[in-house]
């Protein structure tokens, strides 16, 4: 079997030559920052944006901080302004039904113009109605109505007091009202003269009387009418004054919005509600109880509150906005989207009216694009529900939350409302995405289109120079340094680390603009003009340095052998995996000791791991591959009669994943043939049942914690550690480890089969199958054969014994 | 004219209750007493007493009979109301003041009461005025009858804040008439002067004099002229005035019924000198 060669210094790390940028310093790029490598993405968010039927949404997934947000902005920024600006909105009172204000639609700009207007109609209002009512010309023609009122009352009365005067009769005005007596010298006669006329006399004044008391009463049931009729001329009066002071005002208004009917019927409504309640206008006595609730600040005033009615509540303003409007929501809470309708507290309950209508993001992103945090947003209760009301509805529709649930009994508004156009954009984690996809049947109705982000893209000459103009743009935006060529070409670098991949730039854009101000601090400390390569290093080698505690300990704790690794030696049964370990933003590798032990049994691997529940699902996978594996090889002439156990020695937390496999397949092959492994050496990779050797995530950590661990030990030379070939596009190796690779101080064996593994590791090549279908004895798999056989014998007796011991 | 005593008529209407209000300030203004007379109307309790009076009201569908123990308590309520009245309205102003309860017919009583008053103030109609068109029975029978000065009261002014108007012709008369508008005037008020003439260079020759006997006043005074005429015109010119208590004479050039119909037909305060 040919073996593989050690791997070269140039294969463990790709450089960035700085000499391939156009440039020296990023202060010469000026283009804005722009997602490089997001093809799909932009097609899918342009198709959104384009696209005019109902249901169109965006979902722009990918892990946070790959910036998404920055991306779209940016496409919206180029798309919206292009677009129409949409209409301003207001509410206005609903004069027949004040429960329902009305929604009006305005030009831009012009609903605060007519807000405007209307504070000033209000204001003029209370000069010219009370000047009006306060004109000498009114009050004479109401004070002449009043008069015709009394005269018309005085002089019938006194014709009837003339005609009882005819017949002696006295009318005699009693403190309530009226009564007929007759009269003698001036005087009512007395009872006892009345007594004494005749019969006849008497007889005739108490008829006359009679007569005079219906006539009398007569008059009396005319005298309400009477009061209506001049009521109603002062009212008609007051009408006429009232429009005369009122139409010019309203008519001048109206001429500035001839060409908006629904502007000029309000205005009509408002015009005649005036009239009928001018009395309003007037300056009168504030009631004194109100006074003392505060409800009345004294002296009447345009602005008091309960003017509100002629008030224009402006609840989008698009005066000033150029296209379509681009709003983000950072607290997408169900009041922040649909708007609210506040209320306050008066006399201890609570009032509200259509000024209280407050706007949501959807009024303010009507016509135009509305970005939500999709998390934020499923975070908030009702919010979702609200959302997709309003996309299901098309329209607007405003409901108090606390009305909704009855939190509150108060009078409350239903507002019109109003008609939604716009594409939402929610910005969210894949899995938020598939989890919507499946439990929501909204969802896919309403966000048609998904702009899927690439976590990653490709390390080409335009990826390189996306991160060069992006570090242009931060340093612009941030007030930063410029970065030189050398720091955009080491950031590149770390791009390739951090997505893990010689091939690829991580797209996690957060990642790297975070280290570009780290950077800048460094330059600046270093009073530099620009940020060089050693500043990003710094920075780089700063954040590991800073969350660098907890593998320091481990470290530590095994160098004093708490944990016992052992990096000199050669041990049978006992091999040194790698693991990674993820603490916060940082992950960090180091090496954990597996031991396989046998005995006599049925074939099976038992992984002690599983066995107490601290190994994973993959982990598990991983071990019963292992038993595929050895069944396959060496138990298709005789059964596997053994029993191995499998342990991740000293780990007190749960273990995942099937990185360890191959290592503990050497240890099982080692227990089994009794060949020692080296203890110089570290495996990292996963194996399959033909026993190949699979790529494993976190490769550059791992190696470089046991290399960290040599060293600290003393290297020799002879250390080194076996990774799946596969990976090899993966390593972006620290400076030292490469380092030591070019001093011969330290190895790294790209691994393709077990067989090339077991060599490395013991000294002992693995064996081929001969002509005869058998391994030399002097190799792995002969050694693993013999024992194996050995084993199965020994069973046999055994199981012999005891059949006969129950004969 | 010098007012010692003060007699006002009382029965709780609103013109009584200004005539109150302005026969308290002025009794305070002239350091006079006052004196309140309630008259329990003969007519009403003998009317009670016969068998078919009924009293006709204009909220109700029947005529009430009357009843002459409810009319006796109707009128001792009003007179209570009434000594109530003046009593608060004494205690205001610091005053002496005395009340009292008369029965008999209301314009000889109240006539008879003010006999031995300096000056008589009443309101221009009683407690039905909404029915009545001018003057009220007593009012009229005051102004046939009583001793002057008389003081016609009406709601809505006061003889101490509204300017006075004062007619003069230059008769003895409406010299009277004068010298008591100027008592009655507050410094910084106006004193509107109306004078009647002939011609306009007699009305001219009488505000030269008008003007060289009040010199240096502490109020505003303002000169019209109007030829003289009828009561009808006058009456008119006074309204147009507008400017509160109008002082005249019924002794002046002016005929004495002119005088008494301007009176009736004005809704002004009168005082008649």
């Amino acid at each position: 079997m040919q073996m593989p060669a050690k791997l070269s210094a140039g294969q463990l790390y790709r450089t960035c030559d700085p000499q391939e940028f156009g440039f020296v310093t990023t202060a010469e790029l000026d283009a804005p920052v722009q997602a490089a490598g997001q093809d799909r993405a932009f097609d899918a968010i342009k198709f959104s944006m384009g696209i005019t039927h109902q249901g169109f949404n965006l979902f722009a997934l990918g892990p946070n901080g790959t910036g998404k947000q920055t991306a779209i902005m940016h496409l919206l920024g180029n798309i919206a302004p292009e677009a129409p600006t949409p209409s301003d909105w207001c509410y206005i009172n609903n004069f027949e039904n004040p429960g329902n204000p009305l929604a009006l639609r305005l030009p831009p700009g012009r609903a605060t113009t007519l807000a405007r207007d209307m504070e000033h109609l209000l204001e003029a209002l209370f000069t010219v109605i009370p000047a009006a009512f306060s004109s000498e010309e009114y009050q004479a023609q109401e004070k002449d109505i009043h008069e015709k009122l009394e005269e018309r009352q005085a002089e019938t009365i006194e014709e009837l007091e003339k005609k009882a005067a005819t017949s002696n009769i006295a009318l005699i005005r009693t403190p309530a009202g009226f009564a007929f007596a007759p009269m003698q010298k001036g005087e009512v006669i007395k009872h006892e003269e009345f007594m004494q006329l005749k019969e006849t006399e008497r007889v005739a004044i108490e008829e006359e009387i009679g007569r005079l008391k219906s006539a009398m009463q007569s008059i009396m049931a005319q005298i309400p009418t009477w009061q209506r009729e001049t009521q109603e001329k002062i009212k008609a009066l007051n009408r006429n004054i009232a429009n005369f002071a009122v139409k010019p005002l309203i008519a001048e208004v109206r001429s500035r919005y001839e060409s908006l009917e629904e502007v000029t019927g309000y205005l009509e409504r408002l015009e005649n509600d005036i009239i009928e309640n001018f009395d309003q206008f007037l300056d009168k006595e504030p009631d004194p109880r109100e006074m003392f609730l505060g409800i009345s600040s004294g002296r009447l005033s345009h602005k008091s509150p309960s003017f509100n009615r002629y008030r224009v509540n402006v609840i989008v303003d698009n005066g000033k906005t150029t296209g379509a409007p681009i709003v983000y929501e950072d607290k997408p809470a169900c009041q922040n989207l649909v708007g609210d309708i506040e209320h306050i507290s008066q006399m201890g309950t609570l009032v509200t009216d259509f000024t209280l209508i407050k706007p949501g993001a959807l009024h303010r992103a009507n016509g135009g694009y509305l970005l939500i945090d999709a998390r934020r947003l499923l975070g908030e209760p009702l919010a979702w529900e609200a959302l997709k009301k309003a996309l299901r509805t098309r329209h607007i529709r405003i409901e108090s939350l606390a009305q909704l649930y009855s939190l509150v009994s108060t009078v409350s508004l239903e507002p019109e409302p109003i008609p939604l156009t716009l594409k939402v954009i929610l910005l969210g984690e894949r899995h938020l995405y598939h989890l919507l996809s499946i439990y929501d049947p909204d969802f896919s109705e309403l966000f048609k289109v998904a702009a899927d982000f690439e976590d990653e893209i490709a390390v080409s000459t335009e990826g390189k120079l996306a991160y060069g103009r992006m570090l242009a743009s931060i340093a612009r935006q941030d007030n930063l340094r410029p970065f030189d060529r050398s720091a955009v070409a080491r950031v590149v670098e770390h791009g390739s680390r951090l997505a893990g991949d010689t091939s690829k730039l991580t797209a996690h854009l957060q990642s790297i603009s975070d280290l570009a101000r780290e950077a800048d601090y460094y330059a600046a400390a270093a009073n530099r003009q620009s940020v060089q390569a050693e500043d990003v290093q710094q920075a780089i080698d700063a954040r590991i340095l800073r969350s660098s505690r907890i593998q320091e300990k481990i470290r530590e704790a095994t160098l004093k052998h708490s944990i016992l690794i052992d990096t000199d030696s050669e041990k049978s049964g006992q091999i040194n995996a790698l693991s990674v370990y993820f603490t916060g933003g940082q992950s960090f590798g180091h090496p954990g000791r597996i031991t396989a032990t046998m005995r006599l049994g049925k074939g099976e691997v038992i992984d002690i791991e599983r066995e107490v529940d601290m190994g994973g699902p993959i982990h598990s996978k991983g071990v019963m591959i292992l038993s595929g594996f050895l069944g396959a090889r060496f138990a298709t002439d005789q059964p596997l009669s053994l029993s191995a156990s499998l342990v991740f020695e000293q780990s007190y937390s749960g273990v995942e994943g099937d990185s360890a496999s191959s290592a503990e397949l050497y240890a099982l092959l080692s227990a089994l043939s009794g060949v020692p492994i080296r203890q110089w050496l570290a495996v990292t990779g996963s194996v399959n049942q033909f026993g190949q050797v699979q790529a494993i995530g976190g490769v550059n950590e791992k190696i470089e914690g046991f290399y960290d661990l040599c060293k600290a030990r003393g290297l020799t030379g002879k250390h080194g550690v076996l990774i799946p070939a596969s990976n090899i596009d993966n390593l972006m190796l620290r400076r030292d480890v490469v380092e030591s690779v070019e001093k011969g101080e330290f190895s790294i064996w790209p691994i393709t089969h077990v067989d090339e593994g077991i060599e490395i590791l013991t000294g002992i090549p693995a064996g081929e199958l001969d002509e005869k279908g058998l391994y030399p004895p002097n190799t792995i798999n002969g050694m693993v054969v013999a024992k194996l056989g050995e084993m199965a014998e020994k069973l046999r007796k055994f199981s012999a014994t005891g059949e006969s011991e129950e004969e | 004219m010098l007012i010692r005593h003060i007699t006002v008529a009382l029965d709780c209407s609103p013109h009584s209750i200004a005539s109150l209000n302005a026969a308290a300030e002025l009794a305070s203004m002239l350091q006079a007493d006052l004196t309140g007379i309630f008259v329990e109307d003969i007519n009403l309790l003998r009317m009670a007493d016969l068998p078919f009076s009924h009293e006709i009201r204009i909220y109700a569908h029947e005529p009430e009979k009357m009843e002459p123990l409810q009319v006796e308590r109707s009128l001792r309520r009003q007179a209570r109301t009434a000594e109530e009245a003046l009593q608060r309205i004494a205690d205001k102003f610091m005053i002496e003041h005395t009340f009292m309860v008369r029965r008999g017919v209301v314009p000889a009583e109240v006539i008879a009461a003010a006999l031995e008053a300096d000056l008589l103030v009443l309101g221009r109609s009683g407690r039905s005025r909404n029915c009545r068109k001018g003057l009220g029975s007593t009012a009229r029978k005051a102004l046939a009858e009583a001793k002057k000065p008389l003081l016609f009261m009406r709601p809505g002014f006061s003889t101490k804040e509204s300017p006075v108007l004062v007619l003069y012709d230059g008769s003895e008369g409406s010299r009277r008439a004068l010298e008591a508008a100027l008592e009655l005037v507050q410094p910084e008020g106006t004193l509107h002067l109306l004078i009647l003439g002939e011609s306009f260079e007699e009305t001219l020759l009488m505000e030269k004099e008008l003007a060289r006997e009040i010199a240096l006043p502490l109020y505003a005074v303002e000169y019209h002229h109007l030829p003289l005429k009828d009561g009808t015109t006058l009456a008119r010119y006074v309204r147009m005035a507008d400017s509160g208590l109008l002082v005249l004479s019924d002794r002046m050039k002016l005929p004495r019924e002119s005088v008494h119909e301007l009176i009736n037909t004005i809704d002004y305060p009168v005082l008649l000198v």
